[in-house]
């Protein structure tokens, strides 16, 4: 920071300490540095210098939060909107503030430009609106622009350099008259056998309440085959107010992507609303591992029955294995060629190992399987001998952290309760009475 | 025995069973630590402290018709887009609930190059950045968070850009 405000000082400084090294070194009567003197003369100093400037580049930042302010309209509404200017850069800045946008005249700020110092994180502000009688219904938006005014060149009053600059928004919605809703439709996937869920977010926009909102759902294959059908509960949704549409439905249906066509219904209005959703996931699964013909020192041909459980073919996939030694040290890391499997399938993808200086005993090994964005990892080891690699565990590592715990708690607040109820049974049914005809 | 020993048990009973479940409830309850209730903020990455817990759920709305579910583990770090979010544990017993809000924030950040300019989006929401060369629009860049791009222009306006 102190390099980029004081660029031009320091940049004097070097250049006359580069300048004072050049004289010393140029008064030396050597052969070589005589040549080297008439190679660059004393301006060359200049241009490095310059080149040095050139390449540091400055960097400026200007930020503004929130970024947004939502608000319903009402006529004449008058309301103070604050905001903040980041000085992410800790710099010294020159901000000018305008309004902009279709609603620039309904706001009114109280400041048209301010400083702000490199000890300023960031620094409030705020402007006043004062929105129309009648807005036609919809969204309108203004926007506040702050900025920052490049720097001044040190010669001119010329400004050096861009100028950045950052919006905060006014977003006002204005209800339509009578009844009227905006929808959208989030689907979270899931795995053969549970639940996909279906979430509707509804935003009523109009002046009145939605007193009946529900959803029918279809869900189509890749066939176009209507797979099943099934409704939603039914809510209300005030003016003004948004409320969300949730259901599930039990993916009892082969993988692959499907789509839901959505219809949703408010008081004898409908939205269409459709996406597409996987049930289950690109998914290869190693399921063997073997090696054949195998003698030690020699390339071991490793045989991968691999099966993808997915409903398309999955393309480029390959196979990654990284073997390491008992000192824990990689020992080999090889890849196999890129192979095409098609759907619901299994196909052999084959890699070669050199062992040529490989010692027979145990190595522990990584196997990738790679295809899309996805790596898929299995642990094994690898019993090399003379004439044989024996392949030891193929099984996925599977986490299941969190649950120990929780069964701990469950036992100790069960066992808790239940020596509190004997406590209190064994005094009040049985000692306490004892005790008292023992005194009568 | 006298009577009032009888009832001295009694009480020292009854008040211990009391004491004795409300130190189990409490034993059980997850203890949320952080972040506070109301807290705000503009970093989209928030750190959960929960000892106690097993999940955590997080939800636009405090009935949680469609949490998203976490696993808890140590230094559980979320990504949340700007909005206001509501949220508790579970383990045998729930948690409170508490609302958490995530400020938008339009962060731009120049570095000068060469012959042009790397524009970078610091803030935490979608940018759509209009890039002028003296007053004329030359172009519309949009920029994901921390994305960066390489661009031309004396003039570079930053502004959260829709999500669609």
């Amino acid at each position: 920071m102190f390099l980029e405000q004081n660029l031009l000082g320091v940049g004097v400084m070097i250049n006359k300490l580069f300048e004072a090294s050049f004289f010393r070194l140029c008064n030396d009567k050597s052969l070589r540095v005589k040549r080297f003197c008439e190679l660059f003369p004393m301006n060359k100093s200049l241009i490095i210098f310059a080149l040095l400037v050139f390449l540091i580049g400055s960097v400026s930042a200007l930020g503004v939060t929130p970024a947004r302010t939502t608000i319903d309209f009402e006529p004449g509404l008058k309301r103070t909107v604050s905001f903040s200017v980041v000085n992410s850069e800790s710099k010294d800045m020159s901000l000018i503030i305008s309004p902009q946008g279709e609603l620039n005249s309904s706001i009114s700020l109280k400041e048209n430009s301010v400083t702000m110092s490199s000890d300023e994180q960031s620094k409030q502000l705020s402007y006043d609106i004062t929105l129309p009688n009648e807005l036609s219904p919809g969204l309108h938006i203004a926007e506040v622009v702050i900025l920052q005014l490049p720097e001044k060149s040190a010669t001119s009053e010329a400004y050096v350099g861009a100028a950045l600059a950052v919006v905060t928004q006014l977003y006002v919605h204005v209800p339509y008259p009578g009844k009227y809703a905006e929808a959208d439709l989030n689907i979270v996937n899931a795995e053969q056998g549970e639940d996909v869920v279906f979430i509707i977010p509804i935003a009523n926009r109009g002046e009145f309440d939605l007193v009946s909102v529900k959803a029918n759902i279809d869900i189509y294959n890749k066939l176009n085959e209507k797979v099943t059908s099934f409704n939603t509960a039914t809510i209300s949704v005030g003016s003004k107010e948004r409320k969300e549409l949730v259901s599930k439905w039990k993916a009892d249906a082969p993988v692959g992507t499907y789509r839901a066509v959505v219809t949703l219904t408010y008081d004898g209005e409908t939205i269409n609303l459709e996406k597409q959703f996987n049930i289950g996931k690109e998914e290869l699964e190693l399921q063997q591992l073997e090696v054949n013909d195998f003698s030690l020192g020699d390339i071991a041909k490793m045989e991968m029955l691999v099966e993808n459980k997915w409903s398309e073919q999955i393309s480029g996939a390959y196979s990654q294995m990284q073997i390491y030694n008992e000192e824990e040290e990689l020992v080999a890391d090889f890849s196999s060629a890129n192979y095409d499997i098609p759907a619901l399938s299994k196909k052999l993808i084959v890699s070669y190992w050199d062992t040529a200086g490989v010692k027979p005993e145990t190595y522990e090994a990584k196997v990738f399987l790679k295809y899309a964005d996805i790596s898929s990892q299995k642990n094994l080891q690898l019993k090399v001998s003379e004439n044989k690699i024996e392949v030891i565990g193929l099984g996925y590592v599977v986490s299941s952290e969190g649950s120990e715990g929780d069964d701990n708690l469950v036992f100790i607040l069960i066992v808790g309760i239940v020596v509190l109820i004997l406590i209190n049974l064994l005094w009040f049914l049985l000692l306490r009475k004892k005790l008292k005809s023992n005194r009568m | 025995m006298k009577t009032k020993h009888i009832y001295a048990i009694d009480l020292v009973l009854i008040v211990g069973t009391f004491m004795g479940l409300i130190f189990l409830v409490g034993y059980s309850q997850p203890l949320v630590i952080s972040p506070l209730n109301e807290f705000e903020t503009t970093n989209s990455s928030v750190l959960f402290s929960i000892e106690g817990a097993e999940f955590i759920l997080i939800d636009d709305n405090n009935e949680f018709t469609s949490p998203e579910k976490f696993i808890v583990e140590d230094g559980l770090m979320i990504n949340l887009k700007p909005g206001v979010y509501y949220w508790k544990v579970e383990s045998v017993l729930k948690s409170e609930v508490r609302k958490l809000t995530i400020n938008s924030e339009v962060d731009l950040k120049l570095k000068e190059l060469g012959e042009g300019y790397e524009i970078t989006n610091a803030g935490n929401t979608r940018l759509d950045v209009e890039v002028y060369n003296g007053t004329s629009l030359i172009s519309k860049i949009k920029l994901d968070t921390d994305e960066e791009k390489n661009v031309f222009g004396t003039k570079f306006v930053g502004g959260w850009g829709n999500d669609k």
